[in-house]
C-alpha cells in the first residue's frame, strides 16, 4: 500500500485551521506548538535535540542521538488513519539530515543513519524518486521487518520500480535481489502471501518461493499461485503453475500435483507424481482423478511395481467400475424407477387444449420420445420403451418401439439402448446383440452406435468395441459406415488408438466414399486424436476438404471437417498455427469457417482476450453473400471465455451486444453460445434471455434457444426450466420441428433423471476434460443448421453428448473401494483466496450423508472426524481412510 | 418523474420483444408467449441494472490477482466498447429508434393520465384505477416493458381509451431524495476542536470500511455497521457529521429522527424502508439520522395510536439496521443527547457496534474551540482568553460559540473595531446567566 493518503492532506489542513489572521511567521509557529498535548511537544523537542545531536561532530553523542531516535520511531504506535507521530514530527528536517549524510565518512554510523533515512522517506520522499530503497540499500541490512509491515511494502513496491528501470539498463541486480529474499521471507512469516507471490512476480523470480514456502502456508500460497495463472498472459502461467507443482510435491500433496499436471497436460508430471508417491490409496485416488478427466494412461512397472495391485488401478482408470458407483447412487436417492418420457412432459399440467392437439407428425414424436428416454433413463440399464419391449417379446420380433421409428427414425432408436445401458459394458453387448442380427440397415447402424455409446469412456482390454465395429466400417450401406465410424468415435474418444487411426484415415481420402461418411470419419478421428496436435490425421483431413468439389462445400455437413480438424488442436493454442495456414489456401467458401473453427477450438478453454476481441471483429462485420463463418465465431466466444468465471460472465454481456446488432446468422448462434458458457449451469439471466429468445420470429433462433435452455439446465431437473418448457410445448404445440427441440430440451433438463452434468469443467472448476468439451462443441456446430443434420436424418449426432455425460456426484468410498457413508456438508463453494486465515469454504451448507448429488458451484465438506479424504477436491470417487487421532465423543 | 415514463419502454428497441406481437397477429388463437416469470416483481436488484453490472472480484485485498482480474474486466469492456462503437458507425440505430419512439409518442397520445395498476389479469389486460372515478378493465399496450409492471405501481394511461402506455418509474420518495446531501458542508475535520478520539473512531467505523475494505478482511473482522454519538448538548455531534459529509465521496443521506414521523398510519416505516433503499441503491452511502430519540425511545403499553406508529417506524428501523437483509455498504451514524432513554434492542451490537461519548470538552480542547471561533475576530490587545480556558464552568462547544458571538455583538453595540476584554466578561456572564436558567452566577459561591 502507498503511503496512507491522509498524511499528505491532513498536514496541512491542520496548520489551516489554526491559522490566525496575523501575518506574523513566528507567532503562528508558537500556535502551532500551544496545540500540541504536552507529551507530543516534549516528543517533538526531543527529536530535534537528536537531529541536531546527530549533526554534530563527536560519533559517541552521534551514536546516541541515532539509537534514540530509532527507538522512537520503532516503539511508536500508529492508528490506521495517521502518520506515526515521530515521523510526522521528523518531517521538516528530512532535508538537514539527508544533506548531512552526504557529508558524513563512511562509517557504520552512516548505515545507521541510512536505515532512518530510509524509513523517513517513507512518507517524504517524492513520487518516483525510491529514496526509501535506495537509503535501504546503503543502510546495514538488518532486520528488515522491525521497521513495521508499511516499510515492508513501501519497499517491495519499489523494488518493482526499480527492477523494471535496471531490467531496461540491463544493470546488475544482485543487491536488490538479497532484499527480495529478506521481504519473502519476511512476507510469508506474517501471513502474506499474496503479497510475497506479486513481489516475486514482479522481479521474476519465482522459484524463490520454494524455500520459503512452510507446512502452515503452502496451501494458500499454491491457490494463490494457481488462481493467478488464471489471468496470466502468455508463458507466465505456465510456470506459475510448475512452482505450484514443485511446492505440492514438496509438502507431499500429491492430488493436488496431480491437478496441476492434468492442468498442464504433462504426462511426464503425471508419472513422475506417481513413482515418487508410495501410498496405494493415494494412487488409487488419482486414477479417479484420472478416470474423471478422461485421460488415456498406462501405468507401467516402474510406477506399480506389484502386479495385482497395477491392475487394480488400471481398472480404475478405465472406469470400468463407473456404471455400479452410479447404480450405487441412483439406488441411493431412489430414482431407479424407469421413467417415460409422458412423465417428462407432464403434458396434465397443461391445460387440456395443447394435449389434445398433439400427434401431428407421430414419427417426430416418436423419434423426440426415444430421445427423451435415452436422455432420462441414461445409465439406469431399464426403462419403459426399449428394455421392458424387448424382454416381453424375447421370442417374436425384437422391439416394437423400434419398429415405431422410421428409416432412420430406428437408428437413433436401436442406438438409445446403447445410452440406457451407459457404462455397462457387459450386459450392454449382451443386450444390443439382437439387432446386429436384423436384416434393417438403419437398425444395424444403430446398434452399431449403441455400442459405441456403452463403451464411452470405458477402456476394456478385450476392446470389445473395436473388435465389433470394425468389420462394418467398411460395409457398403453409407449409413452402416457412419454408425460404426461414430461409434468407434465415441468409445475410444481421448485414447488415441493406433489401430482407429490406421482404420479410419484411409476412408478420409476413399473418393468414392460419401460425403456425410467422409464427414463423421473426421469427426470420430477429431474425438479419437482430441488435442493431440496428430499430424497425420491433420494432413488427411485436409486433404479431403480439399478434395471436395464446390457444391459438396455448399452441403451442411461439411462443416463438420473442419470441426474435427479443430478438435485436433484443441485447447493446444499455438500449436494450431501451422494448419490454420495451410486452411488459407482453401477453397473460399470453406476458408473463412476452417478459420473460425480452428482458431475457437485451438484456444478453447485458455481465457485468452486477444482471441476473443479477435472472433468479435469477425462478428462485427455485416457480410452480404451468404458467409457462414459467424456462427462458428460466436461459439468460439463463449469456447474462449469459458474459462474462468469473470470472463464467462463478461462474455454473456458481450452476447447480449451481438443478439442487438447482429444479422440473422450471429443471431442465431448466440443461444448456442449462451448454452456452452452456462452448460449444466442454469444461470437466471441467461435464463431468462433464452426464454426470450425462444419466441423470436426466427425459427431458427427459437430452436436454437430451446435447445440451449436444455444444455443450461441439463441434469438439473431444474422446475423453472422444466415450466418454461412446458409452455413453450404448448405454445409450439403445432410446429413439429420446434416442438421436437422442446422435447429434446426437456429429456435433456431431466438427463439421468438428474443425476448426469454436462459440464466439462470438473475439481473445482479447475480441469477441462477435452473430450467432453469435443463433444458438446460438435453437437452445438451441428446446430448452427439445426434444419439439415438435426431434423435431418443425421438426428443421432444428439448422442456426442455422452461423451461429456458425468454422474454429478460425490461418493465416497473405504480403502477397499467400498461405497462407504459419511456426513457431508454440501453448500455454495465460496472464493477463499488471498484470504487470511481460515476463511470457511462453503456457504449456506446442508448436511447430507454420502453419496450426494453436487450442482454446478456447489462444495463439499466433511462434516465428520472420523475419516481423513485422501483428495482435498470432494468430487466424484474420493476415498477415505480412517484418522487415527479420532476419539469418539460420549 | 417524466424520465421515468420513457424507461417503461427501454427494451422496445430489441427485436425480441417486437417480434413476439408479430406473432399474434398471424395467428389468432395463440396463447400468449409465458411470462418470463410468474409472480410478483423479482426483488430490485442493487445498483445500475442488473445487467449492466459487473462481477465482482475477489479477493478485496489488494493484490496481484486482483489487478489481474480487474484488468480481464477492463480488457472486455473495452472490446465492448470496440464492437458497439463499430456498430454504431456501421448502422446507426439512433435514427431507427428515434423513429420508433416517435410512433410509440404518437400511439401513446398526450396528454396520458397517472393511474394504479389494481391488478394483472393476463399478460394483455390488467384492472387500473385512476385517482378520480372507478376502475377500469383495459389493455396494456405490448411496447411496455411487463416485467416491470406490478399491482400498485404508478402507470401512464391513454387520456381516451384508458390502456396502459408507460410506468412511472421512478419511485423513489420525493422526501427522501430531499434528503440526500448535495451540497456538501463546509465544516471539516479542521473545524472541530479536539475530539480526536472521537475522529477517529468514526473515521474507522465509518469511512474506512467504505475506502478500504480490505483493511477488514485482512484482519478478518466484519466491519461496524454504524455508530451512535452521544453526549450533553452542544457538544459537536451533528458538527463531526457535517464534517464526515464532507471529506466522503460517499452519499451522504441525513434526516432528523422526526421527520421519520408521518401523519398516516405506515408512512413512516415505508419512509424508513424507502430511505434504507435509496441508500442501497447509490452505495457506498452513510446515513445520518439526528435526534433519534424522536423514534428511538424505549417501548412501552402505548395507548395512542400516534406512539404505536412511532414504534412500529422503530422497529422498521431496527430490521433496516440488521434484519434479514443484508446491507451492503451502507454506514449509519446516529445522534442523540439522551442515550439512556434509547430501546436496548437499537442500540446492541451488530446494529450499532460503537458508541461514541461526547463529553464536555476540556482545557485543552476549550482552548482549541476558542481559538477557532476567535480566529475571525479582531480582538484587543487586552483579551485574554486564558481566563475564559481555565475558569471552572462548564461549556459545551455551543456555548463557546455563543460567548464569542455575543462578544462581538456588544462590541458591535458600541461601534467599537475591537472586541474586548470586558466584552468577552460580559458575554459570559450573559451566556452562562442564560444557561443556568436565571440564577445569576457566583450567587451561592
Amino acid at each position: 500500500m502507498a503511503p496512507d493518503p491522509n498524511s499528505t492532506s491532513s498536514g496541512p489542513r491542520e496548520e489551516a485551521s489554526v491559522k490566525v489572521p496575523s501575518k506574523d511567521p513566528k507567532k503562528k509557529d508558537e500556535k502551532k506548538d500551544e496545540d500540541l498535548s504536552d507529551e507530543d511537544l516534549a516528543l517533538k523537542q526531543q527529536l530535534e535535540l537528536y537531529v541536531e545531536r546527530v549533526q554534530d561532530s563527536d560519533p559517541g553523542l552521534q551514536k546516541m542521538a541515532l539509537e534514540s531516535m530509532r527507538q522512537e520511531i520503532r516503539t511508536a504506535t500508529s492508528s490506521m488513519t495517521s502518520v506515526p507521530k515521530p515521523l510526522k514530527f521528523l518531517r521538516p528536517h528530512y532535508g538537514a539530515l539527508k544533506s548531512f549524510y552526504e557529508t558524513m565518512g563512511d562509517s557504520d554510523l552512516k548505515k545507521y543513519l541510512a536505515d532512518i533515512l530510509s524509513v523517513l522517506a517513507l512518507t517524504m520522499s517524492a513520487e518516483g524518486e525510491l529514496e526509501s530503497l535506495k537509503y535501504r540499500l546503503l543502510g546495514s541490512e538488518g532486520d528488515i521487518g522491525s521497521w513495521g509491515h508499511e516499510y515492508v511494502r513501501n519497499l517491495a513496491g519499489e523494488i518493482s520500480q526499480e527492477y523494471a528501470k535496471r531490467q531496461s539498463e540491463e544493470a546488475p541486480i544482485d543487491d536488490l535481489m538479497e532484499l527480495v529474499q529478506q521481504i519473502v521471507a519476511f512476507h510469508m512469516k506474517h501471513n502474506a502471501e499474496p503479497e510475497a507471490v506479486d513481489l516475486l512476480m514482479e522481479v521474476e523470480d519465482l522459484d524463490l518461493l520454494v524455500e520459503h514456502v512452510d507446512k502452515t502456508n503452502h496451501k494458500r500460497t499454491c491457490l494463490y499461485l494457481t488462481s493467478s495463472a488464471r489471468y496470466l498472459p502468455g508463458p507466465d502461467d505456465i510456470l506459475v503453475l510448475d512452482i505450484a507443482y514443485v511446492i505440492y510435491l514438496k509438502f507431499e500433496e500429491y492430488p493436488n500435483a496431480l491437478q496441476i499436471a492434468v492442468f498442464l497436460d504433462n504426462m511426464q508430471y503425471v508419472k513422475q507424481i506417481f513413482t515418487s508417491c508410495d501410498d496405494l490409496l493415494q494412487k488409487k485416488q488419482f486414477c479417479y482423478i484420472l478416470a474423471r478427466h478422461g485421460v488415456a494412461f498406462e501405468l507401467d512397472d516402474e510406477m506399480v511395481v506389484d502386479n495385482d495391485e497395477r491392475e487394480a488401478l488400471q481398472d480404475i482408470i478405465n472406469n470400468s467400475k463407473l456404471s455400479e458407483g452410479y447404480l450405487t447412487l441412483a439406488r441411493d436417492i431412489e430414482v431407479m424407477e424407469p421413467k417415460s418420457p409422458e412423465d417428462i412432459y407432464k403434458a396434465h399440467l397443461l391445460d387440456g387444449r395443447a394435449s389434445a392437439g398433439a400427434s401431428v407428425d407421430s414419427a417426430r414424436q416418436n423419434l423426440a420420445a426415444t430421445f427423451v428416454n435415452a436422455f432420462v433413463n441414461a445409465g439406469f440399464g431399464q426403462d419403459k420403451l426399449m428394455t421392458v419391449a424387448s424382454e416381453a417379446s424375447s421370442g417374436g420380433s425384437s422391439g416394437n418401439w423400434l419398429f415405431k421409428n422410421k428409416e432412420h427414425g430406428k437408428a437413433s432408436a436401436a442406438a438409445s439402448l446403447g445410452m440406457i445401458l451407459l457404462w455397462d459394458v457387459d450386459s450392454g453387448l449382451a443386450q444390443i446383440d439382437k439387432y446386429f442380427h436384423s436384416n434393417d440397415n438403419h437398425v444395424i447402424a444403430g446398434a452399431l452406435l449403441g455400442v459405441g455409446i456403452v463403451n464411452c469412456g470405458i477402456k476394456n482390454d478385450c476392446d470389445p468395441a473395436l473388435a465389433l465395429l470394425a468389420d462394418y466400417i467398411g460395409k457398403e450401406d453409407p449409413s452402416i459406415r457412419i454408425g460404426a465410424i461414430l461409434g468407434l468415435g465415441l468409445a475410444y474418444a481421448g485414447c488415441q488408438n493406433d489401430q482407429i487411426r490406421c482404420k479410419l484415415t484411409p476412408i478420409l481420402n476413399d473418393a468414392k466414399a460419401p460425403l456425410d461418411v467422409i464427414a463423421f470419419t473426421a469427426i470420430s478421428l477429431g474425438f479419437v486424436y482430441v488435442g493431440s496436435c496428430n499430424e497425420e490425421i491433420a494432413q488427411a483431413i485436409i486433404f479431403a476438404l480439399m478434395d471436395r468439389s464446390d457444391s459438396e462445400l455448399g452441403e451442411p455437413l461439411t462443416r463438420l471437417l473442419p470441426l474435427g480438424l479443430g478438435l485436433l488442436y484443441l485447447g493446444k493454442q499455438e500449436s494450431v498455427e501451422a494448419t490454420a495456414e495451410v486452411s488459407k489456401t482453401f477453397n473460399e467458401k470453406i476458408r473463412k469457417y476452417c478459420d473460425m473453427t480452428l482458431l475457437s477450438c485451438a484456444y478453447a478453454g485458455t481465457g485468452n482476450v486477444l482471441k476473443v476481441q479477435h472472433l468479435l471483429g469477425q462478428c462485427a462485420q455485416h457480410l452480404e453473400k451468404g458467409e457462414t463463418h459467424q456462427g462458428p465465431a460466436v461459439l468460439g466466444i463463449a469456447m474462449v471465455a469459458m474459462a474462468e468465471e469473470l470472463g464467462l460472465e463478461m462474455a454473456i454481456r458481450s452476447l447480449e451486444h451481438l443478439l442487438q446488432y447482429g444479422e440473422q446468422n450471429i443471431r442465431r448462434a448466440v443461444p448456442l453460445a449462451l448454452g456452452l458458457l452456462c452448460i449444466s449451469n442454469p444461470k437466471v439471466n441467461v435464463m431468462d434471455t433464452l426464454s426470450r429468445l425462444s419466441h423470436d420470429t426466427d425459427t431458427e433462433v427459437a430452436m436454437a434457444a430451446v435447445i440451449s435452455l436444455g444444455l443450461i439446465g441439463a441434469g438439473t431437473n431444474n422446475a423453472r426450466i422444466a415450466g418454461m418448457l412446458r409452455n413453450l410445448s404448448s405454445y409450439y404445440y403445432k410446429e413439429a420441428s420446434l416442438l421436437f427441440c422442446v422435447r429434446i430440451a426437456q429429456g435433456l433438463v431431466h438427463l439421468g433423471k438428474g443425476l448426469l452434468t454436462l459440464a466439462p469443467y470438473h475439481s473445482d472448476r479447475f480441469l477441462l476434460s477435452p473430450s467432453a468439451l469435443a463433444g458438446i462443441v460438435t453437437l452445438l456446430h451441428a446446430c448452427l443448421d439445426m434444419k439439415a443434420i438435426i431434423l435431418g436424418k443425421y438426428h443421432y449426432v444428439l448422442y456426442v453428448l455422452v461423451l461429456a455425460m458425468q454422474p454429478r456426484m460425490l461418493m465416497t468410498v473405504d480403502e477397499d473401494l467400498k461405497p462407504l457413508s459419511v456426513p457431508v456438508r454440501v453448500g455454495q463453494a465460496v472464493d477463499v483466496v488471498g484470504q487470511a486465515g481460515r476463511p470457511k469454504t462453503i456457504t449456506g451448507f446442508q448436511t447430507h450423508s454420502t453419496p450426494v448429488l453436487l450442482a454446478a458451484g456447489d462444495r463439499a465438506e466433511l462434516a465428520t472426524e472420523k475419516y481423513i479424504p485422501v483428495s482435498p477436491i470432494l468430487e466424484g470417487f474420493v476415498i477415505l481412510k480412517e484418522n487415527p487421532d479420532y476419539r469418539e465423543d460420549h | 418523474m417524466g424520465q421515468g415514463a420513457s424507461g417503461g419502454l427501454n427494451r422496445q428497441g430489441l427485436p425480441g420483444d417486437r417480434k413476439n406481437d408479430g406473432d399474434k397477429k398471424e395467428k389468432k388463437f395463440e396463447p400468449a408467449a409465458p411470462p418470463a416469470r410468474v409472480g410478483r416483481k423479482q426483488r430490485k436488484q442493487k445498483g445500475p441494472e442488473a445487467a449492466a453490472r459487473l462481477p465482482t472480484v475477489t479477493p478485496l485485498s489488494k493484490c496481484k490477482l486482483r489487478l489481474l482480474k480487474l484488468e480481464r474486466i477492463k480488457d472486455y469492456l473495452l472490446m465492448e466498447e470496440e464492437f458497439v462503437s463499430n456498430q454504431e458507425r456501421l448502422k446507426p440505430q439512433e435514427e431507427k429508434t428515434e423513429e420508433d419512439r416517435s410512433k410509440v409518442d404518437d400511439l401513446r397520445g398526450s396528454p396520458m393520465s397517472v393511474g394504479n395498476l389494481e391488478e394483472l389479469i393476463d399478460e394483455n389486460h390488467a384492472i387500473v384505477s385512476s385517482s378520480v372515478g372507478p376502475e377500469y378493465y383495459v389493455g396494456i399496450l405490448s411496447f411496455v416493458d411487463k416485467d416491470q409492471l406490478e399491482p400498485g405501481c404508478a402507470i401512464l394511461m391513454h387520456n381516451k381509451v384508458l390502456s396502459v402506455v408507460g410506468l412511472l418509474q421512478d419511485e423513489v420518495d420525493p422526501m427522501v431524495s430531499v434528503m440526500k446531501v448535495e451540497k456538501a458542508p463546509l465544516e471539516s475535520y479542521a473545524d472541530i476542536g479536539g475530539l480526536d478520539a472521537q475522529i477517529q473512531e468514526i473515521k474507522e467505523a465509518v469511512e474506512l470500511p467504505l475506502t478500504h475494505p480490505e483493511l477488514y478482511e485482512d484482519i478478518g473482522i466484519k466491519p461496524p455497521k454504524g455508530v451512535i454519538l452521544y453526549g450533553e448538548p452542544g457538544t459537536g455531534k451533528t458538527l463531526l457529521a457535517k464534517a464526515v459529509a464532507n471529506s466522503t465521496s460517499a452519499t451522504f443521506l441525513r434526516v432528523v429522527g422526526s421527520e421519520l414521523i408521518q401523519k398516516y398510519l405506515g408512512d413512516g416505516p415505508k419512509l424508513v424502508r424507502e430511505l434504507f433503499r435509496v441508500a442501497d441503491d447509490l452505495s457506498p452511502s452513510i446515513v445520518f439520522i439526528d435526534e433519534i430519540d424522536a423514534v428511538g425511545t424505549k417501548r412501552y403499553d402505548a395507548h395512542s395510536g400516534g406512539e404505536r406508529e412511532i414504534q412500529r417506524t422503530m422497529l422498521e428501523l431496527l430490521n433496516q439496521l440488521d434484519g434479514f437483509d443484508s446491507r451492503g455498504d451502507v454506514k449509519v451514524i446516529l445522534a442523540t443527547n439522551r442515550i439512556e432513554s434509547l430501546d436496548p434492542a437499537l442500540l446492541r451490537p451488530g446494529r450499532i457496534d460503537r458508541k461514541i461519548e461526547f463529553p464536555l470538552p476540556d482545557i485543552k480542547t476549550r482552548r482549541r474551540i476558542f481559538q477557532i471561533h476567535t480566529s475571525r475576530m479582531t480582538l484587543a490587545d487586552d483579551v485574554n482568553l486564558e481566563e475564559f480556558v481555565m475558569t471552572k464552568d462548564e461549556f459545551s462547544g455551543a456555548d463557546i460559540k455563543a460567548i464569542c458571538t455575543e462578544a462581538g455583538l456588544l462590541a458591535l453595540r458600541e461601534r467599537r473595531m475591537k472586541v474586548t476584554h470586558v466584552d468577552f466578561k460580559k458575554a459570559k456572564e450573559k451566556v452562562m446567566f442564560k444557561k443556568k436558567e436565571g440564577v445569576p452566577e457566583g450567587l451561592y459561591m
